[in-house]
């Protein structure tokens, strides 16, 4: 058999990497650092390497390229008239697994390539939960450890958004754009607010107010969530385009890590062993050497890759002395409600951007347990045409227009609240023995379970929060049309599976996501989270990427 | 072989044998029975969509559904949504199903009145299109793919666009289209005045 060929990454030589492939039967791709996963903390780690260091670095991505800009408003179309998928073949096929995946997206830029951009940060709170409120775990950093992270991560996603009252919403400095306007609807819905008490302002997000780092403003058509068409809305792929034009990074799509293999002698990660997908489940075996390896994959992905790569020194999986890699799955439960209002709202005019609150991210004391987000949108709920009107009688031609506009004059907002959940040991990501994609390798199993203390806690919540939408409606004159809940199998914004920690026997990694039990493999983002808050994700998991791209950057 | 037996005929083998090819043969056959015949379609229009639509709003908004109906893919993967690992994709062309349904409404037009839909008056049309509806017992606009009758597919096709909604609101919201951001804050100009 041949030597493998070696290649020292440095520019993008995917076209090359099968020819010799077959020629030599083995690639090996050396780099300083190998990032696993090309989603959005992935993208923030390798922005802050390649500007702050000379390192060589490979992006290894699963999935394929995402349709470039030129082509989203097409398929935004597409999706507007047909319900089409605006990101067409962002998975891979035969991944259908047992329990609540968020979703099924992999491919380049991740999830983020299809978020709804929304970008609160989290509460002083959520990272002491334990020593405020005497429930779930307190993480190792704290909020104001983080506040740099999340100034920097929101200058690199760029961020519109409006300072709260201080004391709810801590920041160091301003907001790197101004907010995104309240609309005319907002605007009333803000003073509703008001009038139960309740102080809201303009949603942050990552969505530019202006024209921002190349990319255009935003022009409010409403697609946001799956897809911007002009480019106004952050998603990875921006970054990639940039490191890798600047020959930064090289970036394999296609390219499925199966497992991470320790050097002989030592506990350090001496190589991913990786297939370059063909088609009809072919491959091309390639192995990535590194110096040091930073796992990117998302709350899923980042603990089964972990368990996939168990062998005879470490036969639970890496990084799991602890036992708890894929433990202690998290998220938070959303409750919601639509309330009829004596307002005339124009449902339509930037419908996806939101008021929101930090008012009750902070337990009252001698409360029970209950933290939670608040956020209102204008909504056509119940003020949509209908075919038959109250009495149960068809209506056509004219008549359905005027039901709907005589409907229309009075308004509806749409409330939610995502609360705490503090997450069970075994709620939990395992290998599932009875189900394998094209290579043979385990497809992960997914539960979410309430720790007994939010278990315990559950009736009361969801109480509490409709007794608070009830007292809103009242405040404005109106009245809850109805209220949603979850159903408890999903919980929103998921993450955990490799949670942080200072005691290698309770946690897989530390404060800085180094794991505990090698030390040149990191583990970003999602996974890493004690606790996943009561409010959308996504910022915190990038400021905990760029607190940890700080320490992969002193990795030798 | 006229033009409706053969799309009728093709649209019943591919109901009974849905081999890719002849779905596709008959999807075709029904789009360009559509195209061929947009008295029809024009005529239920005037019976299901508002009459301030006018002449000219009418026609704009049966032609953007027969591009609708053109454009349909079958296969297509869908949007997937959060919480699942369930993919989908969308089902066979409803092209056949509803042009047959325009020759049933002209079958039952000649029956009952002895004339073809189009050339009923447009009261007696909606009874008959009632009558359709109530036999499947139709009780919500759908989405457009999924509608089980032409009227309701071109009724939930107008209700979804941005023109419908500004119609109701009497104001020019444009929903889902490019604006300035700057303008959201104010209340929506009244149609008449945004056309001015």
């Amino acid at each position: 058999m041949p030597p493998p060929k070696r290649i020292r990454a440095q520019t993008a030589p995917t076209r090359g990497l099968a020819l010799m492939s077959r020629l030599t039967g083995r690639t090996v791709i050396e780099s300083d650092v190998c990032i696993i996963g090309s989603g959005i903390t992935a993208a923030m780690i390798a922005q802050k390497l390649a500007r702050t260091t000379a390192k060589t670095i490979v992006v290894v991505e699963a999935g394929d390229e995402a349709a470039p800009l030129a082509q989203r408003a097409t398929l935004r179309d597409r999706f507007l008239e047909y319900g089409e998928s605006p990101w067409p073949h962002d998975h891979i096929d035969g991944y259908e697994i047992e329990g609540p995946l968020q979703s099924r997206s992999m491919g380049v830029g991740g999830l983020a390539m299809h978020w709804g951009g929304v970008t609160p940060r989290w509460s002083p709170e959520d990272f002491k939960t334990k020593s405020m409120c005497g429930v779930g775990t307190d993480w190792p950093i704290s909020y104001e450890d983080l506040d740099p992270y999340y100034q920097a991560a929101e200058e690199v996603i760029g961020v519109a958004g409006e300072q709260g009252p201080v004391a709810m919403d801590p920041r160091s400095k301003p907001f790197p754009m101004a907010p995104i306007p309240l609309t005319y609807n907002l605007g009333l819905l803000k003073e509703w607010a008001s009038t139960a008490g309740i102080a809201m302002w303009s949603q942050p997000s990552s969505k530019n107010s202006r024209p921002y780092d190349g990319r255009a403003e935003c022009c409010r058509n409403d697609t946001c969530f799956p897809i911007c068409p002009v480019g106004a809305k952050y998603s990875p792929d921006f970054t990639w385009n940039k490191l890798r034009a600047s020959n930064r990074i090289t970036l394999y799509p296609r390219t499925l890590v199966r497992r991470l293999v320790m050097d002989e002698g030592s506990a350090r990660i001496g190589s991913a062993d990786a297939m370059q997908r063909g088609p009809r489940g072919s491959g091309t075996p390639v192995e990535f050497r590194a110096t040091s390896f930073v796992i990117a994959a998302g709350y899923v992905w980042s603990a089964h890759l972990l368990l996939l790569s168990r062998s005879r020194r470490a036969p639970d999986g890496l990084a799991n002395r602890s036992g708890n890699v894929g433990k202690y799955l998290g998220g938070h439960r959303n409750q919601q409600a639509f309330i009829e209002l004596p307002l005339r709202l124009y449902p339509g005019i930037n419908g996806q951007h939101s008021l929101v609150t930090k008012q009750f991210m902070r337990k009252p004391v001698g409360d029970k347990y209950l933290r939670h987000d608040l956020r209102v949108w204008e909504s056509s709920n119940a003020r949509g045409p209908r075919l038959r009107n109250d009495a149960g009688a068809l209506m056509l031609g004219d008549d359905i227009m005027r039901d709907w506009r005589e409907r229309s004059r009075t308004g509806v907002a749409r409330v939610r609240a995502y609360y705490d959940v503090i997450p069970d040991r075994e709620s939990s990501l395992v290998l599932d023995g009875r189900r394998r994609n094209a290579y043979g390798d385990p497809l992960p199993k997914l539960a979410f379970r309430d720790a007994p203390e939010s278990a315990a806690l559950r009736g009361y919540s969801d109480d509490a929060l409709k007794r608070l939408f009830e007292r809103m409606a009242r405040a404005g004159n109106g009245r809850v049309i109805h209220v949603e809940q979850d159903d408890g199998g999903f919980q929103d914004h998921p993450a955990g599976g490799c949670r942080m920690g200072s005691d290698p026997a309770t946690s897989v990694v530390d404060g800085w996501g180094r794991a505990h039990d090698h030390e040149n493999l990191f583990v970003v983002g999602a996974p890493t989270c004690v606790s996943a808050s009561c409010a959308n994700a996504t910022l915190t998991f990038c400021a905990l990427a760029l607190r940890s791209a700080e320490e992969i950057a002193t990795s030798s | 072989m006229t033009s409706l037996s053969r799309r009728a005929f093709l649209g019943w083998l591919a109901a009974a044998v849905p081999v890719a090819a002849l779905v596709r043969r008959a999807h075709a056959a029904a789009i360009d029975d559509l195209a061929a015949s947009p008295q029809a379609m024009q005529a239920l229009g005037e019976a299901v969509l508002p009459s301030e639509l006018g002449t000219s709003g009418m026609t704009a908004a049966v032609l953007a559904f027969q591009r609708w109906i053109a454009g349909y893919r079958e296969h297509a993967e869908l949007l997937h949504g959060y919480g699942t690992s369930k993919l989908e994709s969308s089902g066979t062309t409803p092209a056949t199903k509803w042009s047959a349904q325009l020759d049933q409404l002209d079958a039952t037009a000649m029956k009952v009145g002895g004339r073809r839909f189009a050339e009923l008056p447009v009261a007696r049309r909606r009874e008959l299109v009632s009558a359709e509806l109530a036999a499947i017992k139709a009780d919500r606009i759908p989405a457009v793919g999924r509608a089980p009758h032409v009227a309701l597919a071109l009724l939930a096709h107008f209700y979804a666009t941005a023109e419908a909604t500004d119609l109701c609101y009497e104001s020019a919201i444009g929903k889902q289209t490019c604006r300035p951001l700057s303008a959201s804050v104010r209340k929506p100009l009244p149609l008449a005045a945004s056309r001015s």
